[in-house]
């Protein structure tokens, strides 16, 4: 039996951190690096899970629930929510171009052009990003803190394997199916808001000559775009949670805000991107 | 710990048997807002506020709250823009795009998209909080210590929210503004003029009015329900992450209807 | 056996781990002690490969761990088996289930072979007919042996316990102790153990070694350090409160 201890001075104090100098540019730069190392880890994070779905690590069970989870569980929620949202925007429109015109025979095929390119998926993708995102890093982050996702490690299981593909998967796959969803549900609503509030007949309302080919490729980019995003914010702030659960629950309120900006920043972009190279009709 | 005793359901009553599980958790749930709300006003008349954590809870929840109410806006701003875009091309309507963003943000959009940013940041923190708080026993530490948690703790956050939620719709309104102008014109050539023009003559003061009596109600409806799940949480670290998903979801839901109904009311 | 050589590891600006150099010899009970935040959990960590060092190497088993993704690490892993000190049971999958995992990743046993081995583990931890329950319906005694159960289902020649007693009463602990170094004489392997019980531990041990902020102090026989010369050890392996600690 060797004995390899080394003499040691027990009085010895733990290294404290090195002294940073105050430094006016770092103070200045710190949220852009914070931002920018954010955006790497999202990164390395969105090609980590790519690079496992390419080479076949999707774990089937795992999947079918997620789906599950992610799709039933929604539904339900998604319906309200857009019922009320197709009725508000066909008041909401209606009252106003009253004022300015008098008939609303054109209302309708607006609204149904303005629900595909923009209401529908961005939306949905909110509240999705609201409920699955917060369940994803209250999952994922307590199964970080109860050192759970370690013990997936010690047992030949990957965490980004494991863990985040099936949610990705399910997410891109269930959000764009709910947003052909939203669009149906509001547009139902719509038409009967429509009909009681302003006597517009169905026919007359629901008008699809505004809506092309075009509209749908951009509605369908924007839910597999932020399928894809409400999965990866939330998997990374549930990935990184450290302290407990406190730490779980700032991972949650994290993941849920963060989605949401993505989401919305996503938008603004893919609408830009959808206005110059799919002009609207 | 004992094995629980798993009754068959009849198959056919399954589905009805769920349904009503919903239903009655959901009454549950709105009943013991109530409560909560209840107990809250009674403690606001007289009003007993302990002022500092009323002015700790403002700063945490307002002013670390701009950066994301701003970006919000100023996404949302420039979406209007482009979402408005083929209608204004469509009806030849540039002079009118002012008018056009103007109704659809101050009325809808921006309180609305607002409301939702605030509860995702500020309604699930103050849920993971109490929450915690909750699991760790230190409102029974309050408690024993003669200190009521609810006039300590809960009436400055839900003040803090309503009062916060009001003042950030008004810089997200201005903000909104701000994209909406930009967007106007790096994409429809509509200058700063022209676009105000429709703006400030279309638009009436009551549309601005209804934006804030909105984040009101939605201020409300988002710190109740983000209190009341944070209280009622069991279950250790996992039970918090989920008394924040439902506290969002519930939130959600909650703005939506309420954003219905005022539709309606408030013409 | 595990060899660390000049490990050394700086988490979040503090210095963890300083200059570690430990040889854990094949077989027999070996007692890892000292005061809470020594650094001796992140020790197994770093074994495992769960935690990289900023300096030093890692050899278990004859294999260097160095620089190797989680993916290499796999075989390395099939060699250990390991109880974490908050047991981390998967939450969402039954006994049952928890048990055969790594079972069904890092071999390729049948399905009638991983449910002979649960069957059996359990009975060893006294949990018999426990494959079905759930691990929020367990008490923490239990789930602890669930996760004996599991860390040992692997037949691995290392198995690390991580506070295999802690929150248990001395009767439990004693047991857990007793099981410990039972397994390990009747399957041959090498047992690591992590624990603040340092009187029951000891009773079990056939070498300790002792940590302090992240430095070794010691390591040697059980019966060495009992009666060491050493101030901080010798307080802390008899539990007196006066002494450099």
């Amino acid at each position: 039996m060797t004995i390899h201890a080394q003499p040691v001075d027990t009085h010895a104090e733990l290294e404290p951190s090195a002294a940073s100098e105050p430094s006016a540019l770092k103070t200045l730069t710190a949220p852009f690096s914070a931002f920018g190392s954010d955006l790497y880890g999202l990164y390395t994070l969105l090609k980590q899970t790519l690079q496992a779905i390419a080479r076949g690590q999707v774990d089937r069970e795992s999947l079918v629930a997620q789906c599950y989870s992610v799709g039933n569980g929604s539904v339900l929620f998604i319906t309200v929510t857009m019922t009320v949202l197709g009725m508000i925007m066909v008041v909401q429109s209606g009252l106003q171009t009253q004022r300015v015109i008098p008939e609303l025979s054109l209302l309708g095929a607006n609204i149904i052009q303005l629900l595909a390119r923009e209401f529908a998926p961005t939306v949905c993708a909110m509240m999705l990003a609201t409920r699955v995102g917060a369940g994803i890093a209250a999952e994922i982050g307590s199964m970080v803190v109860t050192d759970q996702v370690d013990a997936l490690r010690m047992s030949g299981a990957q965490p980004v394997a494991y863990l985040v593909v099936p949610r990705f998967i399910a997410c891109v796959v269930m959000l764009t199916a709910l947003t052909f969803w939203s669009l149906f549900v509001a547009l139902v609503a719509g038409t009967f808001a429509a009909n009681t509030v302003f006597d517009l007949n169905v026919s007359t309302f629901i008008n699809f000559s505004f809506v092309g080919m075009s509209d749908y490729v951009v509605m369908i980019l924007k839910a597999v775009v932020f399928g894809m995003a409400i999965p990866i914010v939330s998997s990374q702030r549930g990935l990184t949670t450290f302290g407990g659960s406190e730490g779980v629950g700032w991972a949650t309120t994290n993941a849920v805000v963060h989605s949401s900006v993505a989401i919305l920043l996503l938008d603004l972009l893919l609408s830009i991107f959808g206005y110059l190279v799919f002009p609207p009709l | 710990m004992s094995e629980t005793v798993r009754s068959e359901t009849p198959f056919g009553l399954i589905v009805p048997e769920r349904m009503g599980k919903a239903v009655l958790g959901i009454a549950e749930q709105v009943g013991g807002m109530g409560v909560l709300t209840g107990q809250l006003v009674a403690r606001m008349l007289p009003p007993r506020i302990d002022r500092f954590e009323l002015i700790r809870n403002m700063h945490k929840m307002g002013v670390r709250s701009v950066g994301i109410v701003s970006s919000t806006a100023l996404f949302t701003g420039g979406t209007i823009i482009i979402q408005a875009a083929p209608l204004v091309v469509r009806f030849g309507a540039t002079a009118i795009i002012g008018w056009a963003a103007g109704f659809a943000m101050l009325r809808e959009v921006a309180p609305l998209l607002i409301a939702l940013m605030f509860s995702g940041r500020v309604g699930a923190n103050n849920t993971a909080e109490l929450g915690t708080m909750v699991v760790t026993d230190q409102l029974d530490a309050l408690r024993a210590l003669a200190i009521d948690p609810i006039s300590y703790l809960i009436l400055p956050r839900v003040i803090s929210m309503i009062v916060m939620l009001f003042a950030l719709n008004v810089i997200g309104d201005l903000v909104a503004l701000t994209g909406a102008v930009i967007g106007a014109n790096a994409l429809l050539d509509v200058d700063f003029a022209l676009f105000m023009d429709s703006f400030l003559t279309m638009l009436e003061a009551w549309d601005f009015v209804l934006s804030m009596i909105k984040s009101l109600a939605f201020g409300v409806m988002i710190a109740i329900t983000s209190c009341y799940f944070g209280l009622t949480v069991t279950g250790g670290a996992p039970g918090v992450g989920r008394a924040v998903n439902s506290s969002v979801v519930a939130a959600a839901i909650g703005i939506f209807v309420m954003d219905y109904f005022s539709t309606f009311v408030l013409k | 056996m595990i060899l660390l050589r000049n490990v050394s590891l700086r988490l979040k600006g503090a210095q963890v781990l300083r200059n570690i150099n430990l040889e854990i010899p094949p077989g027999g009970v070996f007692a890892l002690i000292g005061p809470g935040a020594s650094g001796k959990s992140l020790l197994f960590k770093v074994i495992t490969g769960l935690l990289r060092p900023d300096e030093g190497d890692v050899h278990v088993d004859g294999d260097c761990l160095t620089g190797l993704g989680d993916i290499e690490l796999g075989p390395i892993r099939r060699k250990i088996g390991m109880l974490f000190q908050n047991y981390a049971l998967f939450d969402h999958m039954s006994v049952y289930e928890n048990i055969a995992f790594p079972l069904r990743r890092l071999f390729n046993y049948s399905e009638e072979q991983i449910a002979q081995i649960v069957a059996e583990r359990l009975h060893r931890v006294s949990l018999p007919g426990f494959q079905d329950r759930f691990p929020p319906g367990l008490s923490g005694g239990q789930k602890k042996r669930v996760g004996i159960a599991r860390a040992t289902a692997q037949r691995a020649p290392i198995i690390l316990y991580d506070e295999p007693t802690a929150g248990l009463d001395p009767v439990n602990s004693q047991k857990i102790y007793d099981l410990i170094r039972d397994e390990q004489r009747a399957q041959g392997t090498t047992a690591v153990v992590i624990s603040s019980d340092v009187a029951g531990l000891l009773t079990v041990a056939d070498r300790v070694a002792m940590m302090h902020r992240g430095e070794l102090l010691f390591a040697g026989t059980t019966a060495h350090a009992q009666r060491s010369g050493h101030a901080a050890v010798n307080q802390f392996v008899h539990g007196l409160t006066e002494g450099p600690l």
